[in-house]
C-alpha cells in the first residue's frame, strides 16, 4: 500500500508543481482553511470540508468570459498548466461529479472545462474529518484518494494519471490499512443522508405548506452565502465593463435568493418573495433535480449550514421539515 | 492565486474576509472563519465587496478644472494647485476660511493624518466627517452620561442577553451580521422588543413590536421609565452605587404616565407598560440603536433616554447588557477616535485644553495649534452657502447625496471659491470640484479600521491602485510636504499608528504586531494590555453614570394639509450610502436599480397609486421621481425612501434642521406629499 508520511507531504506536492498548477488545502494566517497554492500556508488536509467550495478551482466566484479590443475577441485564457486540486472530501467529489455532468450536458460550458479538462483531482478521507472524525473513503470519482489512517496518508490511485504521479511513492503502509478504514466506515450512520432523503420525499409528496416557507423566508437575510458556498450551485450572472480601450465580459456566482435573479423586465417577479425563493432553493436540490438528473443534488457537504448567519442551511430546514411534517413515508 | 486578510469596507460591524486575487485582479472573497465578529459569515455586500474595485469608472489620474471642464493633470500640478489655492484663501480670509471633511471610509491612519494636516499645517480646527450625520448625537449623549461615546459592550454580548431592545435600527439590513445574531438570539429564547414603525425583519421575530410615531422616542422611553419606577422595577442598588442625577430623572418622568406617552407616540398604554416590564424584567438587558434614534433635531435627547433606561435598570458594565449604538460606516468609530472632529484631537482629547494643545504641538513640531473648536460639517455647509467659507477639502465623502436638502448642499459647494475632492470615483460631489485627487480604495492600501465594538483591525493591500491613484495617506503626506511641513514623512501606515499610539491614551497599546489575527478593542492604554470588550465594568469612564432628563420635543416639520405625509429616510440592504461602490457592483445594482418610495396600501389607495407606479414625492425643498412600492412595511401616514439614488435623491426632500447640541440633521422626519407622476 502506497503512503506518504505527513512530513513528506510538502515534497510530494512540490514535486507536482513542475507539471501542474497545484491547489491544496492550506491554513491562512487567522486559521481559516482554504484551497491555496503550496507554500502559501501550512498544509491543512485535516479538518473535513473546506469552508469554501473546492469546485471554485474550476468555477471561480468571478472570472473572465472574453475581452474585446481593437475589433478582436479574446476568449478567457486557459491555465498554462493543468490543475491538480487536492482536498475534495467524498461528499465534495459527489458534488464535482454532479456539476461535471451539469456543465457537460446541453450547452457544454467551455470556460468551466478549460480549467476542468486535464485537471487531476485528489480526494481526502479517512480519520481527517473535524476533530479526527472518520470520512468514509470515496473509492473513486477522483484521480487519487489520500486516506488518513491516523499516522500516514494512504495513497489510492484510481485513474491512469493518478497512477502515474504516485508510481514512485513507496509501498510503506500495511496492505490492510485501507481495508481497516473501509470496515470502520461501514459502521458509520448516515443520519444526514436519511434526513435529506426524508425531506426530499416530503417535498415531492407536496406535504410542506407555503406557511412553512413563509416562516423560513422571514429568517433569510439574503446574504446569498448558501448559494455561494454550495458546490452544486452553478448559476452565474454576467457583466460587461467598458474600459477606454477594451470591453471585458466576466461572470460571477449568482444567487436564487436574490430578487433580481428571476425578476422580469416588467418588474414582475415569479419568485418575488423570500418565502418563494427559500422554497425554490431547497425544492430545487431535493425535488426538482431528482426529476431532472435522477438524484438529489445536495450531497450533504454541510457548507450552507456552516455559513448561514441565521441557521437556515439545508440540514436545519430539512430537520424542521421532517420534525413538523413527518418522515415522508 | 493570492489571499489577503482584510476588513469589509461597508458597515461598522467589521467583518473580516480574504480578498482572493489572481494576476493582480480580485476574483472573490472568502470570509474569515475564526473572527469572532462574523464567524465565517458575510452579508450580501460583503460577499460582493471585491466587485467594484476594478470598475472602469475608477479615477486614475488627478483632474483639474479648466474652462469649466475637468482635465487630467499630473500629481505635481494637482498638489501644487491644492496647496497654493488653500493657502491663498487663508491669506485673504483667515485660517478658518477652509474646511476639511475627513472620511469614515478611510483608515484610522488617514483620518489621523488629515486631522494633523488641518490642525498642524493649515492651522484650523475645521475638520469633521460623516459621523456628524450619523452618530454625533451618540458621541455627545453617551459621553455626557458615561464619559465615553462608544458602544459599551461587544457584539458577542448579543448571545448573552436575555432581553434586547432594538430601537431605531434595522439591524438585519444595516448591520447584517449583528442583526442576524439578534434574530438568532430571539429564536433561541431571548426576548426581543423592536421599537420602529417600519415592519422590519426583526419586528417579525419580536415579542413586542412598537410602531410609535416618528420622532416620538423620548416620549416612549420616558413612558417606559415612568412605568419602571412606578412599579418598583428599577435597579436601586445600581442607581445608588453607580450613578448621579437620579432624582432629576425621576422627577422628569413622573409626569410621563403610560397614557401620556401613548397619546404622543400613538401606541396603546398597554404596549408601553408591556415594553417596560419586559425590558426591566430581564437579568441582562441590552439596548441596540442606530439612526432611528440619532438622526433627529432632538437626537441627543433620544440618546440620553437610552442611557437613562439602561442605568435605571442596571444594565451596564456586564456581559449581555449595555447601550449599543451600531456605528454605520466601516471606520466611523475610527474617524471619531482619530480626532476627525472639530473639538477633539485623537482619543477625544479636547482642542480647548491647553495641555493637550501643547502636547500635540510639541509632538508635531509646530509652534502652536488653534484653540477654539472648528465647524461641524453641517454648520460648514451652512457657512459655505452663506459665503462664510471659501475652501473645502473633501476626502471620500459625497455630500451632494448624503447631506440634507440637496439644493442647499449644491448651493454650499458651488459657493466655494475652491473645492478639492479626493475620491475613488467621480461622485456627484467630485463632479463639482476644482481639483479631484484619485485615491486608492480599501483593497489597495494598508491601515486599520475600528469597528462598532471598538475593535481595531488591519486593512491590507491586495492589489495595486489603478493608474496613478494613490492611497489617501500618501496624498495627505504629499500635500503636507508641498505645504512646507516636514513632519509628515512616514515609511508606511504602521509608523503613523506608532505616532497615534504615542499621543492617544485609548490607543496607547495599539501596534500592528498586536492586531493579528482579529484586532484589539480599545481602550488599550499600554503595550500588553488585552483590550477592553466591555466598558464601564466597575466604574463609568467619567466616574458615576449621569442621568440627564430629556423632555419631549416634536420633530421640526410635522405633516400638515399641504404636505400630509411623514418622509423617513434610510438605506436599503443592497446599497451603501450614495451608491458609489454598490451601484457599480453588478449583483447589488441589479437588486435595487432605482429610487423607490414605500407607501402603505391605505395611503396608496387614497392617492390612487398602484405598485410600481411612477410617483413624484415633494417637500418644501424639492421634488423627486421614484417608483411606488406599496407595502405594509410602513404605517399609514409615513413613507420611506432610501438616499442612494442620484436620480431620485431622497435628500432633495429632507430638512436641514439640526440638533442644537450635536449638529446632526433631522433625516428621519420631514413632511412630503406624493402623487402619481403625470
Amino acid at each position: 500500500m502506497k503512503s506518504i508520511p505527513p512530513d513528506n507531504l510538502p515534497d510530494f506536492f512540490n514535486s507536482l508543481s513542475a507539471t501542474f498548477e497545484v491547489r491544496l488545502p492550506i491554513e491562512l494566517p487567522d486559521g481559516t482553511r482554504t484551497l491555496g497554492n503550496p507554500g502559501d500556508g501550512p498544509i491543512a488536509l485535516h479538518g473535513g470540508a473546506l469552508p469554501g467550495k473546492p469546485t471554485a478551482a474550476f468555477f471561480p466566484q468571478q472570472g473572465p468570459v472574453f475581452t474585446v479590443a481593437g475589433g478582436f475577441v479574446a476568449e478567457a485564457p486557459s491555465p498554462p498548466r493543468p490543475l491538480f486540486v487536492a482536498g475534495f472530501t467524498p461528499r465534495d467529489l459527489d458534488c464535482l461529479r454532479f456539476i461535471d455532468r451539469f456543465f457537460a450536458e446541453g450547452w457544454h460550458d467551455d470556460i468551466y472545462f478549460s480549467r476542468r479538462r486535464g485537471a487531476l483531482v485528489a480526494g481526502v478521507s479517512g480519520r481527517c474529518g473535524p476533530g479526527g472524525a472518520l470520512l468514509p473513503p470515496a473509492g473513486g470519482d477522483c484521480d487519487l484518494e489520500m486516506v488518513w489512517d491516523g499516522c500516514r496518508w494512504l495513497i489510492v490511485p484510481y485513474s491512469e494519471a493518478g497512477l502515474a504521479i504516485t508510481s514512485e511513492l513507496p509501498d510503506s503502509a500495511p496492505s490492510n490499512a485501507l481495508d481497516q478504514i473501509r470496515q470502520a466506515s461501514e459502521a458509520l450512520p448516515d443520519e444526514e443522508g436519511t434526513l435529506i432523503r426524508r425531506a426530499s420525499r416530503l417535498l415531492r409528496a407536496d406535504r410542506v405548506p407555503d406557511s412553512f416557507w413563509a416562516e423560513i423566508g422571514e429568517r433569510c437575510i439574503a446574504c446569498t452565502a448558501c448559494n455561494l458556498a454550495c458546490p452544486t450551485c452553478t448559476c452565474f450572472g454576467v457583466q460587461d465593463w467598458r474600459y477606454a480601450e477594451r470591453v471585458e465580459r466576466s461572470r460571477m456566482w449568482d444567487s436564487c435568493q436574490l430578487d433580481g435573479f428571476m425578476r422580469e423586465a416588467s418588474g414582475h417577479n415569479p419568485l418575488g418573495t423570500e418565502a418563494l425563493r427559500t422554497r425554490r432553493r431547497i425544492h430545487h436540490k431535493l425535488a426538482a433535480d431528482p426529476e431532472r438528473w435522477g438524484e438529489i443534488s445536495c450531497f450533504r457537504c454541510g457548507r450552507c449550514d456552516a455559513v448561514c448567519p441565521t441557521g437556515i442551511g439545508i440540514f436545519a430546514v430539512a430537520r424542521e421539515m421532517v420534525d413538523r411534517f413527518g418522515s415522508g413515508g | 492565486m493570492k489571499r489577503t486578510l482584510t476588513v469589509c469596507p461597508y458597515c461598522g460591524v467589521g467583518c473580516t474576509f480574504y480578498l482572493v486575487s489572481d494576476a493582480g485582479r480580485l476574483v472573490g472573497v472568502e470570509p474569515s472563519v475564526t473572527n469572532p465578529v462574523n464567524r465565517g459569515g458575510l452579508c450580501v455586500k460583503g460577499w460582493n465587496a471585491f466587485a467594484f474595485v476594478h470598475h472602469p469608472d475608477r479615477l486614475t489620474t488627478p483632474l483639474i478644472r479648466q474652462n469649466g471642464e475637468l482635465r487630467p493633470a499630473s500629481w505635481d500640478e494637482a498638489l501644487g494647485t491644492v496647496v497654493g489655492r488653500l493657502r491663498s484663501i487663508q491669506e485673504r480670509h483667515g485660517a478658518d476660511a477652509i474646511m476639511f471633511a475627513s472620511s469614515a471610509k478611510a483608515t484610522n491612519e488617514e483620518n489621523y493624518l488629515l486631522m494633523k494636516l488641518a490642525r498642524g499645517v493649515f492651522a484650523t480646527n475645521n475638520i469633521d466627517h460623516c459621523a456628524r450625520l450619523c452618530h454625533s448625537s451618540t458621541v455627545v449623549g453617551l459621553a455626557e452620561a458615561f464619559g465615553s461615546g462608544a458602544m459599551t459592550n461587544s457584539i458577542s454580548c448579543v448571545d448573552r442577553a436575555d432581553v434586547i431592545l432594538v430601537i431605531g435600527s434595522n439591524s438585519t439590513e444595516q448591520h447584517p451580521l449583528i442583526g442576524s445574531r439578534i434574530l438568532t438570539a430571539a429564536r433561541s429564547g431571548a426576548r426581543l422588543i423592536v421599537a420602529d414603525n417600519r415592519r422590519i425583519r426583526l419586528a417579525r421575530h419580536a415579542d413586542l413590536h412598537l410602531r410609535h410615531k416618528n420622532g416620538s422616542d423620548v416620549a416612549l422611553l420616558n413612558g417606559m421609565m415612568h412605568v419602571i419606577i412606578a412599579e418598583g422595577l428599577a435597579d436601586r442598588a445600581f442607581i445608588e452605587g453607580r450613578t448621579e442625577g437620579y432624582p432629576a430623572l425621576a422627577e422628569s418622568v413622573a409626569g410621563w404616565t403610560a397614557e401620556r406617552a401613548a397619546a404622543v407616540t400613538g401606541l396603546a398604554p398597554a404596549e408601553i407598560i408591556a415594553a417596560a416590564r419586559l425590558f426591566a424584567g430581564g437579568e441582562r438587558g441590552m439596548i441596540v440603536y442606530s439612526m432611528g434614534i440619532t438622526q433627529h433635531s432632538h437626537g441627543v435627547d433620544n440618546v440620553r433616554c437610552c442611557a437613562s433606561l439602561a442605568m435605571l435598570t442596571g444594565n451596564l458594565g456586564r456581559p449581555g447588557t449595555g447601550v449599543n449604538p451600531l456605528r454605520g460606516q466601516n471606520n466611523v468609530q475610527g474617524g471619531c477616535d482619530m480626532g476627525a472632529l472639530p473639538e477633539f484631537y485623537s482619543g477625544y482629547q479636547k482642542v480647548t485644553d491647553q495641555a493637550q494643545r501643547e502636547k500635540f504641538a510639541r509632538s508635531w513640531g509646530v509652534a502652536s495649534l488653534p484653540e477654539s473648536p472648528g465647524l461641524p460639517l453641517t454648520r460648514a455647509m451652512d457657512a459655505a452657502a452663506e459665503g462664510r467659507l471659501a475652501g473645502m477639502f473633501i476626502m471620500g465623502e459625497n455630500p451632494m447625496l448624503s447631506d440634507p436638502d440637496q439644493a442647499h448642499a449644491r448651493r454650499a459647494l458651488e459657493s466655494l471659491e475652491f473645492l478639492v475632492v479626493q475620491e475613488i470615483f467621480l461622485s456627484e460631489t467630485a463632479a463639482l470640484a476644482d481639483v479631484v485627487l484619485p485615491g486608492a480604495c480599501y483593497a489597495e492600501k494598508e491601515g486599520t479600521f475600528t469597528n462598532t465594538e471598538r475593535r481595531v483591525q488591519r486593512v491590507r493591500k491586495a492589489v495595486a491602485p489603478p493608474g496613478e491613484a494613490r492611497p489617501d495617506w500618501e496624498i495627505i503626506c504629499a500635500l503636507a510636504e508641498r505645504a512646507g511641513y516636514a513632519g509628515m514623512r512616514y515609511p508606511d501606515p504602521e509608523a503613523v499608528m506608532a505616532e497615534i499610539a504615542s499621543l492617544t491614551p485609548i490607543y496607547g497599546g495599539i501596534a500592528y504586531d498586536r492586531l493579528d489575527p482579529h484586532g484589539v478593542q480599545w481602550p488599550c492604554p499600554e503595550p500588553g494590555h488585552p483590550g477592553t470588550p466591555i466598558l464601564h465594568l466597575e466604574r463609568f469612564t467619567r466616574g458615576l453614570g449621569r442621568f440627564t432628563p430629556a423632555d419631549y420635543r416634536p420633530p421640526a416639520e410635522p405633516p400638515d394639509a399641504e404636505f400630509p405625509l411623514v418622509l423617513t429616510t434610510g438605506r436599503t440592504y443592497f446599497h451603501w450610502h450614495t451608491g458609489t461602490m454598490t451601484r457599480r457592483t453588478h449583483l447589488l445594482d441589479r437588486e435595487e436599480r432605482r429610487a423607490f418610495v414605500e407607501i402603505n396600501p391605505a395611503d396608496a389607495a387614497r392617492l390612487d397609486i398602484r405598485d410600481r407606479d411612477e410617483v413624484l414625492v415633494s417637500s418644501r425643498r424639492g421634488e423627486v421621481r421614484a417608483q411606488a412600492r406599496i407595502t405594509e412595511m410602513v404605517v399609514s401616514g409615513v413613507v420611506f425612501m432610501p438616499f442612494h439614488f442620484a436620480e431620485g435623491a431622497a435628500n432633495a426632500l429632507t430638512n436641514n434642521v439640526l440638533d442644537d447640541e450635536s449638529s446632526i440633521p433631522e433625516f428621519k422626519v420631514c413632511a412630503v406629499r406624493v402623487r402619481r407622476a403625470p
